[in-house]
């Protein structure tokens, strides 16, 4: 027997347990790994019993048996009986995966032809197309489907609203144009084009210009070079930014809404909520599964692709100097091109807001139409509105405000902080199995869509013992602060992966006690990363609308969902008011992030 | 006063071991160096010297105070070991001044203000950097950043100062520079000084003592001249000595006391220990410094030119005898066309003999070719 065998048997377990917890990031990991046990998987665990068992009302009356009961009628509902499954799943699963792929390939299109100008091209005004593109990505998607159908809508589609293109050039675009699944991919593809302009653009920025100066050397052309060297290159991160665009379109909850309900056109998260609104509560729990599914098996797919050996995105050069690819005669239409497109997609949709929330009869922007009263308008002045007064009048109005504020401050509070000390723990004990459960377990909410995130917590808030906190500011926290960790505690890891282990060895040796450590050193070290992992949330929180749509208490508890109470009810000014408001908002924290820490959004790509 | 003892010390990492059964005395006042390739151990064993790992098993003993012993299940924190550590990357706080960062850790022993300013303005000066102590790391060049990384391990005064590769980050001129520097260091403060490198050339001019290790073993413990001219095994002998020493294979034919007679290089020749040969198997492999190869016209040898690289003070010549590639190292610039035959000759009292079996060492002696 070798003498380690022999020395380990006499190693007390007293001693070694002694040494385990004299490490603070041990203690913080144990901690992490229960709280997010009991957090992300029991929940997971009572929708998984809420699929087979028999809910209050609907469902109680059709199956006349005792609530709670198990039962496998959902299932046979969803799968079995050929219309109701036709309706109520395939249909709205194909319109789901149409729309996730239509919108993946057009982001992709979109954001990776910019990026290879501004990267690779000698375009003019790289800076400002730069900066004003990825500028729409900071607004809520539905904002932009908001504005689509107030551009496009007119008197011959869905409601019949008069819209602005109809209005000014007097051209009633057909309804594929206006609702359905049309406008959603171009919505979700828009919005998620700046998201693919920043992995592409930033691993063509990094790109080690040698590896294409190489192949210009052997006598390789232009296009040759971009099919054989580029492309395959950032191929995974196309790859992968296809399937994150993929899963975020798939998961989308509020821009099928917005374009979709018109004309009746569901995808699998409205149809989620719509089931269970209705009170097929259980079916909307498989779905929420099925999506859940989903989603890890396109982030298994994903890791699949950036994981292994093919994966390039790590290419770091020296070599700044590229040759860029001289535009010539072509360089000022382009450039003037994407100005006006991208003016147009930052500045049109304010401007818009602005204008619907001012006139009292859609489609007619003439000055003698406009009124201040949706915003401002008292008891006497507002006629049949749904509201007793303006907004910025209205006590409903500002507690939703105060609510969503209150709940972003305190989210960002929890999150910025769990997310920091996560990010420590798992970089020191990086290796063992305690800190890839942890990072894994906190990384679990994000395969979730946030439709059936929420809806697993309305299945643990219906609960018999979990009834308290059904509607709760409590639940909304909690559900919130789960679901926005897994950003927080990777920007935590990558911070904390930064700082080399010697930095606070260095101080270990000094005697410093661990708090010191902490907040005298990694933590002025890693300022900006740590700021701006308090205030994301905060942005989040502020647009956020599918998480918390099931679990408000009533509709216009918070900002987000009471907008969405106005459109569906049909107060549009009120809706175009109120989401100027929020994008106001989110555009002072977003500078505020910028200034506090030094970093835009496109971190220099067009410079 | 200082002595560190380590016994039986084990570090595993799951399966993989770092460190195995490791003993070693580092004598007070020391300047011993851990030398070896990279992932053999070495810096593992620093660091749990310094109570920055744990390690398995064994006993860690500083000053006669036992600092880890697993039996007792006594670990104490680095800080209570009373020791400075100097990082490879220096580990500088980039947020802090120079000196901020030289006074932290004295601010951190509670040292009163009058002390830390006096203390710092002693510590810049003895590294010659009292013109920095408002800048940041970021603003320094290697070197000074360097220097500051020093300053700040010595202030608090420790007995004892590990440094882990401290010079790998710095050019070969300033590498050079701050080795002079860090001699003398040794001498001004006093401690004891436990050194991690890869660069068998550090080790042989700074230390009075290498461990040599490799895949966690120990392989020898001694003075770097006993290390070059008397290695314990072929490894230690190839790590050691730059050209690498020769190894010529060899056929034990007979042996007499201290005379060996073997075949090599398809030639008769003997062996001369200088002490009773251990036990040998039949066959051996001859070491032979290059600077015990030289090029002779009475030479015994006949071997071909292969390249020749002069580097001014001396000149480098490989060359082929029948299948065996040999390296001479002669004095002076000479320049040889390919494939001129020459004639080599095996000198002095330090070849050595190594086991073929066990590559360990069987003696060190002379060698005559005969014909």
């Amino acid at each position: 027997m070798s003498t380690i065998q022999r020395d380990l048997r006499r190693e007390p377990l007293r001693y070694r347990m002694k040494a385990f917890f004299a490490k603070p990031a041990n203690l913080i990991l144990l901690f992490f790994l229960i709280a997010l046990v009991v957090l992300s998987l029991m929940p997971m665990v009572t929708m998984l019993t809420n699929m087979f068992t028999v809910h209050a009302g609907t469902e109680k009356k059709m199956l006349r048996v005792p609530v709670g009961s198990w039962t496998l009628n959902h299932f046979e509902l969803l799968f079995a009986d050929p219309e109701w499954s036709r309706s109520n799943f395939w249909t709205p699963l194909l319109n789901s995966l149409i729309v996730a792929t239509g919108s993946g390939i057009l982001g992709i299109l979109i954001g990776g032809t910019v990026a290879w100008f501004i990267t690779r091209s000698d375009l003019k005004c790289k800076k400002f197309i730069s900066a004003v593109f990825v500028f729409p990505y900071m607004m809520p998607a539905w904002t932009l489907a908001l504005f689509w159908t107030n551009m496009f809508q007119n008197s011959k589609v869905g409601g019949g609203v008069t819209g602005m293109v109809e209005s000014l050039f007097g051209i009633c675009m057909p309804e594929w144009f206006v609702f359905g699944l049309f406008p959603m991919i171009m919505v979700i593809g828009l919005h998620y084009s700046p998201f693919a302009y920043l992995l592409i653009g930033g691993i063509l920025k990094n790109m080690d210009a040698t590896l294409e100066e190489s192949a210009t050397i052997l006598k390789a052309s232009r296009f040759t070079i971009i099919r054989r060297v580029t492309i395959p290159i950032v191929m995974p991160a196309i790859l992968s930014t296809f399937l994150l665009i993929f899963s975020s379109g798939f998961a989308s909850y509020t821009v099928p809404v917005f374009l979709g309900s018109a004309t009746r056109t569901f995808t699998l998260s409205t149809k989620m909520r719509a089931l269970i609104q209705a009170g097929y509560e259980g079916q909307g729990y498989i779905m929420a599964f099925l999506s859940i599914l989903l989603g890890t098996a396109i982030l298994g797919i994903n890791q699949y692709f950036t994981g292994k050996r093919k994966s390039f995105t790590t290419v770091s050069g020296k070599s700044g100097q590229v040759s860029l690819v001289k535009l010539r005669g072509a360089n000022g239409i382009i450039s003037a091109v994407l100005i006006v497109l991208t003016l147009f997609f930052a500045i049109m949709p304010l401007v818009s807001f602005a204008l619907e929330s001012v006139i009292k009869q859609a489609g007619n922007y003439s000055f003698s139409n406009m009124t201040l009263d949706f915003w401002i308008g008292t008891e006497s002045s507002v006629f049949e509105t749904g509201m007793p007064s303006g907004i910025l009048m209205n006590g409903t109005m500002w507690w939703g405000l105060l609510r969503q504020v209150g709940l972003a401050v305190t989210v960002s509070l929890i999150v910025g902080t769990c997310g920091m000390l996560i990010g420590y723990a798992c970089v020191r004990r990086r290796g063992t199995w305690l800190a890839r459960a942890v990072e894994n377990l906190a990384f679990f909410p994000y395969l979730m869509p946030a439709m059936a995130f929420g809806t697993i917590y309305l299945a643990v808030a219906t609960s018999a013992s979990f009834k308290w906190m059904y509607g709760s500011f409590f639940l909304l926290g909690l559900v919130a602060s789960v679901k926005f960790l897994p950003f927080a505690s990777r920007s935590g890891v990558n911070s904390m992966m930064q700082i080399a282990p010697e930095i606070e060895e260095a101080a270990t040796i000094f005697g410093v006690p661990w708090v010191t450590r902490m907040s005298r050193i990694l933590f002025p070290i890693q300022k900006s990363a740590i700021i701006s992992g308090y205030l994301l949330p905060v942005i989040n929180v502020m647009r956020e609308v599918a998480l918390f749509t099931l679990l408000v208490p009533y509709p216009r508890y918070l900002l987000t969902t009471m907008l969405f109470s106005f459109n569906e009810t049909g107060y549009a000014q009120y809706g175009s008011a109120v989401t100027l408001l929020i994008i106001v908002i989110i555009i002072l924290i977003n500078s505020l992030v910028n200034k506090l820490t030094g970093a835009s959004f496109d971190k220099g790509i067009g410079g | 006063m200082p002595q560190i003892i380590l016994e039986h010390i084990h570090k595993r990492f799951d399966k993989f071991v770092a460190v195995e059964d490791l003993n070693l005395v580092i004598e007070d006042r020391g300047f011993v160096t851990l030398l070896g390739p990279s992932g053999c151990g070495k810096t593992t064993t620093l660091r749990m010297i310094a109570g920055l790992e744990t390690p398995t098993s064994g006993r860690i003993l500083i000053d006669g105070v036992p600092v880890y012993d697993s039996d007792r299940g006594i670990n104490l924190p680095p800080n209570k070991r009373d020791i400075g550590f100097l990082f490879q990357n220096y580990a500088l706080w980039p947020h802090m001044t120079v000196y901020q960062n030289i006074a932290f850790g004295l601010e951190m022993l509670k040292w009163d203000r009058k002390r830390i300013e006096s203390r710092v303005g002693e510590m810049l000066q003895l590294l010659k950097i009292e013109q920095f102590g408002k800048r940041y790391p970021a603003e320094l060049s290697g070197g000074q950043q360097q220097r500051v990384a020093i300053a700040r391990t010595l202030a608090p005064s420790p007995r004892v100062l590990f440094m882990d590769e401290p010079l790998s980050n710095l050019d070969a001129k300033l590498r050079g520079e701050m080795r002079t520097e860090l001699k003398r260091l040794h001498s001004d403060t006093n401690s004891t000084f436990v050194y991690v490198t890869h660069d068998q050339l550090e080790a042989m001019t700074l230390s009075t003592r290498v461990c040599l290790m490799e895949t966690g073993r120990l392989q020898q413990y001694a003075p770097p001249l006993e290390i070059y001219n008397q290695p314990a095994n072929i490894f230690v002998a190839s790590f050691v000595g730059n050209p690498t020493m020769n190894f010529i294979p060899v056929r034990i034919l007979s042996r007499e006391g201290n005379r060996i007679r073997m075949e090599m290089l398809g030639r008769q020749a003997v062996f001369t220990a200088q002490a009773p040969a251990e036990d040998l198997s039949s066959e051996g492999v001859l070491g032979v410094r290059p600077e015990f190869l030289p090029i002779r016209e009475d030479g015994a040898l006949t071997a071909s030119i292969y390249s020749t690289l002069p580097a001014g003070m001396e000149t480098t010549v490989k060359a082929s005898c029948g299948e065996t590639m040999l390296t001479s190292v002669v004095f002076g610039s000479v320049d040889y066309a390919v494939d001129t035959q020459v004639k080599m000759e095996i000198t002095g009292n330090s070849i050595v003999l190594f086991d073929g079996q066990t590559s360990r060492q069987a003696g060190v002696g002379a060698v005559e070719i005969l014909d």
